[in-house]
């Protein structure tokens, strides 16, 4: 990389204001030919914003772009694709009913014969090593393939600058270490990476340089490799981290929930259902689930919560009581609650008040209810108590769920459920997408219920998470749970191969010969 | 050149408030343009549909006696419109119980207590709540759309009272016309001023708007329906069953239905006739909206669209305006409604060329 080459993106004093909130303030950094370059920062520092500007989909306020050192202004997706940016989200946009190649043709701004299309895809994945087989359905895909879809669409086009957005949230220690293999494959090639993300391990393993923003202004721009990821973290969130406290010397007590060959039939058509699962949490025990998303973690949450009914009532049981024939409610009513992966609009109602969410599941707990009528004054004292507890930015319990951020509506959520000090908590995700300071928050609050002597099923993908936080551990893979294994006699490749399964063994019979 | 909806971030409360005001607004010039475009006094058509009802004090009662039952029907369909269940066939719930009542009517004929209108109020919920539980049954048991089965239910029920009033329920003195025999007194709804044509019924559409209101408002019930018909995954994980909801929605809006055509049988009619069904089983979907699904707002909706049934009697004879122009008038309020509602929600943008697809 030649000093005098000018840099392949410059960014100078980029500033976008939204009503109330200044998204960007006064960005300026450079991006190299060739360079992995890290875009670091907390849920609502403004890097969303910052890469929807580069890619065309908003317009600055202010500042200037700079491509190959010429000043640009992209209006659109189509005009940055067509300077040569890709971008790969992190919600994918793709058909479940067709296949790869169809797809990918959908997503192409010029048309192109099938069959040369096909040779072209073959050639990208070819030259960066992305086993995939074109004519495969993307329902039977998994969600590291899926990835992979996006990416050669955005290889496609030939980019020298590849936006990815929080690309490993999904994926399997396996699948992140191949996606890796690929960006370096890229970049070596003369390709420029901005990677978005708040995983500083990974960070410090793939990037050159990394920038990092709080509260839409840069805070630094460091070499990852020279930096720990405490002393990063602690940049990108503005104070020091605080660990999770644990009591010393805790002893899980008697088991509480025990789940016995609970199955689930199929709902829908590319549903995973949950095979034969079987296992028990003690008091105080923190029983983590892992897995790939879409392997019946759902499914799993549901026949948990009640939300799906299994046929057999001993199926589940809290202290020996059956509760496998109960609906939500009752079970709510023995003590068991439960967080769903998606917020607004199933753990959640956006278009309804934080006390009126609190009626969702909290009423009959807490005497909110009387004679069919709702006491609204108790919801709202209730809700104030879980903004508080929870440090929840909400203008108070008359707040719309759907005005609030989405780690703000997590911590509310949780609160919600937790402070009703139930005796078993089950949660899916309950971090996804919440930036580091309300993760330990909500961390800790996990652990203090525990310590409590509730039970806890943590079902999440990030593996992180889950052997900071579990003193259990099993793995979903195809709706079918692994034994459980202690967490300090496991480690993270036996985890990987778990989580890998069965998708690991179709994904070399059916790839593609290179 | 394209256009696109967006969806607006925020939609405006006020304007959410106001599009009902402006859809009557924009009826009334469109109207007056169509009418006089087509050879008909437009501004007089309109001043006689909208004004005169509200300026002769005569008219007062009429509008009461209208407002009534598009208010009690318009109740039921605001709560299960606000749970997601699009009962379409309140006019045949409503010819349902108006004949539940006829059949207690006829059958005490000749009895007399104050126990016989009761007794016909009860017959004829209960008689709309039965014919509303047909599609209710088919929605969950089958899964078959409410809106076709509901909307499809209403031509036969009006068949329904043609083979009653034409064979066993005839009128053994009527010279052959097919109605049945004037009720006796004791089932006749009370007037309750005297000198005029105001029943009970209107104190009654009063009360069951407010009552419903505090329903909806307050209780547990309210709630489900609510919360089902805007997030039904988050009501299934609040431990709110969808098929309950739906019952409990049909059942409701129709045995209003039904309250309304037992109410419209024993004080305005006083016996069963071939022109019972008078379309406020339709005309009160429109109030529903009209009135924001909110049971207090449906007690102004049904007033509006009162006048525009007691002012399109008064064009007929005043300007010869033909009786069809009061639909015509009652469906641009509901295109406008609707339309407004849309732009409140969405903003309609300009898009230069062929859209492009995007990757995301």
């Amino acid at each position: 990389m030649d000093a005098s080459m000018p840099l392949r993106l410059q960014l100078t004093g980029i500033t976008k204001q939204f009503p109330g909130v200044l998204a960007n303030d006064n960005i300026s950094f450079g991006v190299k030919p060739g360079e992995i370059h890290a875009l670091l920062g907390e849920n609502g520092a403004g890097k969303s914003t910052l890469v929807k500007m580069i890619y065309g989909i908003m317009q600055p306020d202010a500042g200037e772009i700079r491509w190959n050192g010429e000043p640009v202004v992209i209006t659109n997706p189509k005009a940055a694709r067509k300077l040569g940016i890709g971008m790969v989200f992190q919600h994918f946009s793709l058909f479940e009913a067709l296949t790869v190649l169809e797809n990918i043709a959908l997503g192409m701004d010029g048309s192109l014969k099938s069959r040369e299309l096909e040779a072209r895809i073959r050639e990208v994945m070819h030259t960066y090593g992305l086993l995939l087989d074109p004519h495969r359905t993307v329902a039977t895909l998994s969600v590291g393939e899926r990835q992979r879809i996006e990416i050669v669409r955005a290889l496609l086009l030939d980019p020298k600058l590849l936006i990815m957005d929080e690309p490993t949230s999904v994926l399997t220690p396996q699948e992140v270490e191949q996606l890796f293999e690929v960006l370096r494959k890229l970049a070596a090639q003369g390709c420029s990476i901005l990677y978005i993300s708040h995983k500083l391990d990974e960070i410090k393993a793939l990037c050159d340089t990394a920038t990092i923003l709080r509260g839409g202004k840069l805070v630094d721009t460091c070499d990852p490799k020279q930096e720990t990821s405490r002393s990063m973290a602690e940049k990108m969130i503005g104070t020091g981290l605080r660990d999770i406290v644990r009591a010393k010397g805790r002893q899980l007590g008697a088991p509480k929930l025990v789940v016995s060959r609970l199955s689930t039939h199929k709902t829908g058509h590319f549903d995973v259902p949950v095979n034969d699962v079987s296992f028990t949490v003690r008091a105080g025990e923190i029983f983590g689930i892992a897995g790939v998303a879409g392997n019946g973690q759902n499914a799993l949450l549901d026949a948990l919560s009640g939300e799906i009914l299994g046929d057999d009532k001993e199926a589940i049981t809290l202290d020996g009581y059956p509760l496998g024939l109960l609906n939500t409610t009752g079970r709510r009513k023995r003590g068991l609650c439960a967080v769903p992966e998606e917020r607004n609009g199933h753990a959640a109602v956006g278009e309804f008040s934080l006390a009126d969410n609190s009626v969702l599941t909290a009423r009959d707990r807490l005497g909110m209810v009387m004679l069919g009528l709702i006491n609204s004054g108790a919801a709202k004292t209730y809700t104030g108590k879980v903004i508080a507890d929870f440090a929840v930015k909400a203008l108070g319990p008359g707040s719309m769920a759907g005005s609030l951020s989405g780690g703000n509506l997590q911590k509310y959520i949780m609160g919600r459920e937790i402070l009703q000090r139930p005796s078993v908590l089950v949660v899916s995700q309950p971090t996804w997408g919440v930036d580091a300071g309300a993760a330990a928050a909500i961390h800790q609050a996990l652990v203090d219920l525990a310590a409590e002597g509730s039970a806890i099923v943590v079902i999440s993908q990030d593996l992180d998470e889950l052997l900071a936080l579990c003193d259990t551990l099993a793995v979903i893979n195809l709706g079918r749970l692994s034994a459980a294994r202690p967490v300090g006699e496991v480690s993270v490749e036996e985890i990987g191969l778990l989580m890998g399964g069965v998708h690991g063994a179709t994904e070399a019979s059916n790839a593609v010969p290179a | 050149m394209l256009f696109r909806l967006e969806k607006r971030r925020e939609p405006s409360q006020l304007m959410r408030y106001l599009t009902p005001v402006a859809a009557v607004v924009l009826t009334m010039v469109v109207g007056a343009i169509i009418f006089s475009l087509i050879g008909y006094d437009g501004i007089g058509a309109v001043r006689e549909i909208f004004l005169t009802p509200l300026t002769n004090s005569y008219k007062w009662q009429d509008l009461g006696v209208k407002a009534a039952p598009l208010i009690i029907i318009g109740v039921g369909l605001s709560i299960a419109y606000r749970a997601n269940v699009w009962n379409i066939g309140a006019e045949g719930q409503y010819v349902v119980g108006g004949l539940a009542g006829t059949w207690v009517a006829l059958a005490t004929h000749g009895l007399n207590g104050p126990w016989i209108l009761p007794l016909m109020v009860l017959a004829g919920v209960l008689g709309g709540m039965a014919y509303a539980a047909i599609p209710a049954l088919l929605r969950t048991r089958l899964n078959v759309n409410e809106i076709l089965t509901s909307l499809m239910l209403t031509y036969a029920s009006v068949q329904l009272i043609y083979y009653l009033i034409r064979a066993p329920w005839k009128d053994p003195m009527g010279m052959g016309f097919p109605q049945t025999r004037l009720f006796a007194e004791a089932a006749r709804l009370p007037t309750i001023l005297p000198g005029t044509i105001v029943h009970l019924g209107v104190p009654i559409a009063v009360l069951v708007a407010l009552v419903a209101w505090f329903i909806m408002s307050r209780s547990v019930f309210g709630y489900q329906m609510r919360v089902v018909g805007t997030a039904p995954h988050a009501a299934r994980y609040g431990g709110f069953s969808e098929n309950k909801t739906i019952w409990l929605a049909m059942l409701v809006s129709g045995g209003l239905a039904g309250l309304a055509g037992v109410l419209e049988v024993a004080g305005p009619f006083q016996r069963m006739v071939p022109g019972f069904p008078t379309n406020y089983g339709f005309t009160a979907i429109i109030v529903a909206f009209l009135g924001r699904l909110n049971p207090l707002g449906v007690i102004f909706a049904g007033l509006v669209m009162a006048i525009t049934f007691v002012g399109g009697e008064v064009a007929q004879t005043t300007i010869g305006l033909p009786n069809a122009a009061t639909g015509i008038f009652q469906a641009m309020v509901l295109f406008f409604l609707l339309g407004g509602d849309l732009l409140v929600r969405y903003r309609v943008r300009r898009v230069h060329g062929a859209a492009a697809p995007g990757t995301a």
